[in-house]
């Protein structure tokens, strides 16, 4: 049931974002479609992630990244390098329950912005910190981009696993597509920042220090445990038996049958060939000793289907079984559209387009995207106008 | 302290994503209470042909630091007990599918009209609601619906199955927003229902495609390659199997790499003058860069390059990491004991604070472990009403 009339989870909330990569934006956007106020601090030239590919066509001004990672936030351009600029900072600071920020270590204390510097100015607070490597530690100090990272936390080098491996096994393990890694360091540091905000009732404001690294490590922590079982695991060893991706005549579908029942499914969607009808294969780790023989009979018969028909006769058949849906295919799905995924938003210097609100709904219905991403410097005004928010303004706006 | 000591889970999630969100917020200091069935076990607490595990491996990983009773849902009075505990919890956390939870009478409506201030997630493939909630569906599943199977590979190969770390990352979602719920009810006292779909956490890993698309532009599988920066790959070195990525961001640092690599001649080549050039003609110079790197011990490459500050990192295996010291030095890596006594590399939650405390402070409960806590003294059960539930197979 949708109940508009209840306050967002994080009304009430000012954030301030001092961010140039992925990861820091995408803690700042979480937080913002949350109910949060995000104020994206950026250099008077702009945040760099507004000239980074894709850019939107036809007119290739606006950054596909930069707008997903800022809608809804408000933009105010400031020089730390100026007095001037480093007061207008300091009003954000003062209004800010959170400031989250990419700054390296050495930048923070120049611009006074290190830990001790922060806690005595703002005692409430909270700061987090969002590095590829994370604030400390022998490699804090090191450069990365997404390809870096995605390896340095062990699942690049565990991709490409199924049938790409299998079709090249001599490639270079591959990157998962975009800033798979960076969104994981996002998701961590807006779990952080958010708990810190928690605790700051029993424990007073502090410092939160997130890793993109030690993010995309902790979504791999099965790898790790392998390990611990005595088992190295490797992109060319780790397939499924059978089952996986199948090319069909129209496209792939992903196909994984863990359960007894699934696989009786199976059966009756490839419609009870003679070789499934072999009374050893109704035992598990007889099928998984033949994953191969049973692939290629799977694969040879998934090649005469088309994809829409045989994944709904699966679903039916309790077989899972999904299509690998295209973004457009995404994009027009009946589901994603009852679900209010996408929802329009204006960007400056392309179109109104639907974007992707958030993979959660709350209070029965898809959060809300306030806006599209803010021009630079379009809220300028809140460096001087905002004050600190007496009690209860707040509460007028949280209830 | 833990920054959410006081906070209590009614955790009833199975598998791999739901749980993980409680594993990460019960190392943040939530108290979880795992609440299970020794006619209905976590099928993660038991051997699995499918990954060839003995152990419950798996299961320490998202286990460990929750308490465990058990309650029987298929009896009634099982579901009593389910609600005193919910009772008592300011969280409620559940990924089985839609449907399952209103059938056992456990669902949002009927918890909050129990308690208002009741703040629950579910977990699920598809989401609560929508033409596709009763979907079964696993982790590559939800790649393939999310486009984020279809947009990773080679550009000349299928799209790529997305394992555990899909599941983790619908986990670290649903931990996020859930906190964020928290949030709210500690502040209005304000309970409300978080609805996470795992399909939608896979789109959401892929947001700046989607909206691309939308556009009318057509992203597609493009392997290793970025769509600005040349050189950026995943390189051979001299040794079998052992890789360098290198990302090359500007043309300052593509000097330094020419000069790093002694290849003069590359910087005199017009192919590769310009940024633009060079991720034109990128095959070709990914060439030359592997000339290079096929000379190197990757480790020895990699600090050469970080040196000049150029962002390289070896690809590491899960050796590489159990032993690093940089995730040892965070305590991001650290040692645990199994419940066979054996020591294992473990993560513990990947967020550093500086005054509370994080992490694991026990390992995985037995079924049924912490029943005196749990029934005794937070429900307040006697003794002979617990006995009692037992021999009926409610507390089972």
């Amino acid at each position: 049931m949708t109940d508009r009339a209840v306050a967002p989870l994080l009304a009430g909330v000012t954030i301030v974002e001092i961010s140039r990569g992925v990861a820091a934006g995408y803690a700042g956007r979480l937080l913002s479609t949350l109910g949060a106020e995000t104020i994206l601090v950026e250099p008077r030239d702009g945040n760099p992630l507004r000239h980074e590919p894709p850019m939107l066509p036809p007119t290739n001004e606006a950054s596909a990244l930069f707008a997903y990672l800022a809608a809804g936030k408000k933009s105010v351009a400031c020089d730390f390098e100026t007095p001037a600029g480093r007061a207008e900072l300091s009003t954000l600071l003062a209004a800010a329950e959170i400031v989250i920020h990419d700054l390296r270590p050495e930048e923070r204390i120049r611009l006074e912005l290190d830990e001790e510097g922060l806690r005595a100015r703002y005692p409430k607070l909270v700061d987090v910190s969002v590095l590829p490597f994370g604030a400390f530690g022998p490699k804090a100090g090191w450069q990365a981009e997404e390809i870096n990272l995605i390896h340095a936390s062990g699942e690049g080098f565990l991709l490409p696993n199924g049938l790409a491996a299998e079709r090249f096994p001599d490639r270079p393990p591959l990157k998962v597509y975009g800033h798979f890694a960076e969104y994981q360091g996002g998701v961590v540091a807006a779990l952080g920042a958010l708990s810190a905000l928690i605790g700051r009732e029993h424990g007073g404001a502090e410092s939160v220090d997130v890793s993109v690294q030690d993010a995309a490590l902790a979504v791999g922590a099965f790898a790790l445990q392998r390990l611990g079982d005595g088992s190295l695991e490797h992109r060319r060893t780790r397939s499924f038996k059978y089952g996986g991706v199948l090319e069909c005549a129209d496209g792939y579908v992903e196909l994984l049958t863990l359960e007894e029942r699934q696989w009786r499914g199976l059966v009756e969607l490839m419609g009870r060939p003679d070789w499934m009808q072999d009374p050893a294969l109704a035992d598990s780790l007889e099928r998984s000793r033949r994953g191969a023989e049973i692939n290629r009979a799977i694969r040879a018969w998934a090649l005469e289907q088309r994809t829409a028909d045989v994944v709904a006769q699966a679903q039916t058949l309790g077989v899972p079984m999904a299509k690998y849906a295209s973004p457009a295919e995404v994009l027009s799905g009946a589901h994603e559209r009852a679900r209010h995924l996408f929802q329009p938003v204006e960007i400056p210097g392309a179109d109104r387009l639907p974007m992707l609100s958030a993979p959660f709904h709350v209070d029965g219905a898809a959060p809300t995207l306030k806006a599209g991403p803010p021009r630079l410097g379009e809220h300028q005004h809140l460096l001087t106008s905002r004050r600190r928010r007496d009690q209860p303004a707040v509460t007028a706006e949280v209830s | 302290m833990k920054p959410l000591a006081g906070v209590r889970i009614a955790d009833f999630t199975l598998h791999a994503a739901g749980p993980f969100c409680t594993h990460m917020l019960s190392q943040l200091g939530a108290e979880c209470i795992k609440i299970e069935s020794a006619a209905r076990p976590d099928i993660f607490r038991k051997p699995h042909p499918v990954y060839g595990r003995m152990g419950p491996a798996s299961f320490d990983q998202v286990a460990s630091n929750k308490l465990s009773v058990r309650i029987n849902l298929k009896d009634a009075r099982g579901v009593a007990l389910a609600k005193k505990l919910v009772g008592v919890s300011d969280l409620v956390c559940e990924s089985f599918r839609p449907g399952v939870m209103e059938r056992l009478g456990l669902d949002y409506a009927a918890l909050a009209a129990l308690k208002p201030s009741v703040v629950m997630v579910s977990v699920s493939s598809s989401g609560q609601r929508g033409p596709d909630s009763h979907f079964a569906g696993y982790a590559p599943l939800f790649g393939a619906w999310g486009a984020l199977g279809y947009l990773t590979g080679y550009e000349d190969g299928p799209p790529v199955e997305m394992r555990h770390v899909m599941d983790h990352s619908i986990g670290m979602n649903a931990a996020m927003a859930a906190v964020a719920a928290v949030y709210r009810l500690r502040r209005t006292g304000r309970g409300g229902h978080v609805d996470v779909s795992a399909r939608e956490v896979a789109c959401s890993l892929v947001g700046e495609a989607l909206l691309f698309a939308a556009s009318g532009g057509e992203p597609a599988r493009i392997g290793n390659d970025h769509l600005r920066m040349a050189p950026h790959g995943v390189f051979r070195t001299r040794d079998e199997d052992r890789w360098l990525t290198i990302a090359v961001r500007s043309d300052d640092e593509w000097r330094i790499l020419v000069r790093l690599i002694d290849a003069p001649y590359l910087l005199a080549d017009p192919r590769f003058q310009s940024a633009a050039g060079r991720h034109e003609h990128r095959r070709t110079l990914h060439g030359e860069i592997e000339h290079w790197t096929m000379t190197c011990e990757a480790g020895e490459a990699e600090r050469m390059l970080q040196a000049a500050g150029i962002a390289a990192h070896i690809s590491c295996n899960m050796e590489d990491i159990a032993h690093d010291r940089h995730l040892r030095d965070r305590g991001t890596v650290v040692d645990v004991e199994d419940t066979t006594g054996h020591q294992r590399a473990a993560l513990k939650v990947p967020i550093r604070f500086s005054k509370s405390d994080a992490g694991m402070a026990r390992g995985t409960p037995r079924l049924g472990e912490d029943e005196d806590y749990v029934f005794g003294e937070l429900l307040g059960l006697s003794c002979e009403e617990r006995q009692s539930l037992i021999d009926q197979q409610v507390i089972y």
